[in-house]
């Protein structure tokens, strides 16, 4: 019986992935009219940046809700909390026979040129 | 007869294996409907057609949603994942498969709007059940917009 609490506790509390974030210079919050532009890899940084902080997405062994569009949507509001209109992945791992999730470091930074003109991902629903 | 009232129980039992998700499914059917018809509804800033239209969610995420019309004032929610009472069929029936497959297909939750949790947003109709969500509502006027006339219906 013991064991079934203890899986039914995992199940609940340990389906997201474990984020861990660094600020080092927060700007006010934006609103969510705001566009917030989602660069991958392959998209390349605008000059004249102000990097607002970091983010770094990993397994935590139980994550089921860890698709990558799920993940830049956390992201995203993420960037939004603390003033940042650019989420850059910097590194990504695709899920392999160690974990089924997308493990990804990301920076963020704030922009204050035209995001629409940026080439960006296109974020889809799962 | 006695050999089929021997395996009852064990086929029962057994097909009580993810509860939740053979009851629920791993998606839930979110449906947005307007008045006036037309609005634009985004989930995660994502348009995905105007009023009526419904979507098939996976239930282990949690969404924004909005749901914009030009003179109009957006509308603005999340659906939050909350625990599917299904999940507890494999705690009762002892589906110890179900413990784990029920998490992993998403279907030990059911997406929720947050007004539930907090005050319905007046003109807004929410009415969920273990399969489909369906949020209806009468979009109020931008107070930003000024009125310059009105259309009146005549009698010919």
């Amino acid at each position: 019986m013991k064991r079934l609490v203890f899986l039914v506790i995992i199940g609940l509390v340990s389906c997201s992935p474990k984020i861990k974030s660094n600020f080092a210079n927060s700007q006010p919050k934006l609103s969510s009219d705001e566009n917030v532009a989602l660069l991958d890899l392959e998209h390349e940084l605008p000059a004249n940046l102000i990097k607002i902080g970091s983010l770094k997405f990993q397994d935590s062994g139980f994550s089921t809700d860890c698709s990558f569009n799920s993940i830049l949507n956390r992201a995203r509001k993420t960037a939004r909390d603390n003033g940042a209109n650019i989420v850059k992945v910097v590194e990504k791992k695709t899920p392999d026979i160690w974990s089924s999730c997308y493990r990804l470091n990301i920076d963020l930074y704030r922009f204050k040129g035209d995001i629409a003109a940026l080439s960006q991902y296109q974020l889809t629903l799962d | 007869m006695k050999t089929f009232f021997k395996i009852l129980p064990l086929a029962f039992l057994l097909f009580l294996q993810s509860c939740a998700t053979i009851v629920s499914g791993s998606r839930q059917t979110v449906k947005f409907s307007s008045e006036p018809k037309a609005a634009t509804v985004y989930i995660n800033e994502v348009p995905i057609g105007k009023t009526p239209v419904e979507k098939k969610l996976k239930r282990n995420q949690e969404y924004q949603v909005l749901i914009k019309m030009e003179g109009y004032q957006t509308y603005e929610t999340t659906l939050s994942k909350k625990f599917n009472e299904w999940y507890i069929g494999n705690v009762i029936f002892g589906g110890l498969i179900g413990l784990v497959v029920d998490p992993i297909t998403g279907a030990m939750y059911k997406l929720t709007p947050n007004e539930l949790a907090s005050n319905l947003i007046p003109s807004t109709a929410v009415k969920v059940d273990d399969t489909d969500i369906h949020i209806s509502l009468s979009m109020h006027i931008d107070p930003e917009w000024e009125q310059v006339g009105q259309l009146v219906k005549t009698g010919d």
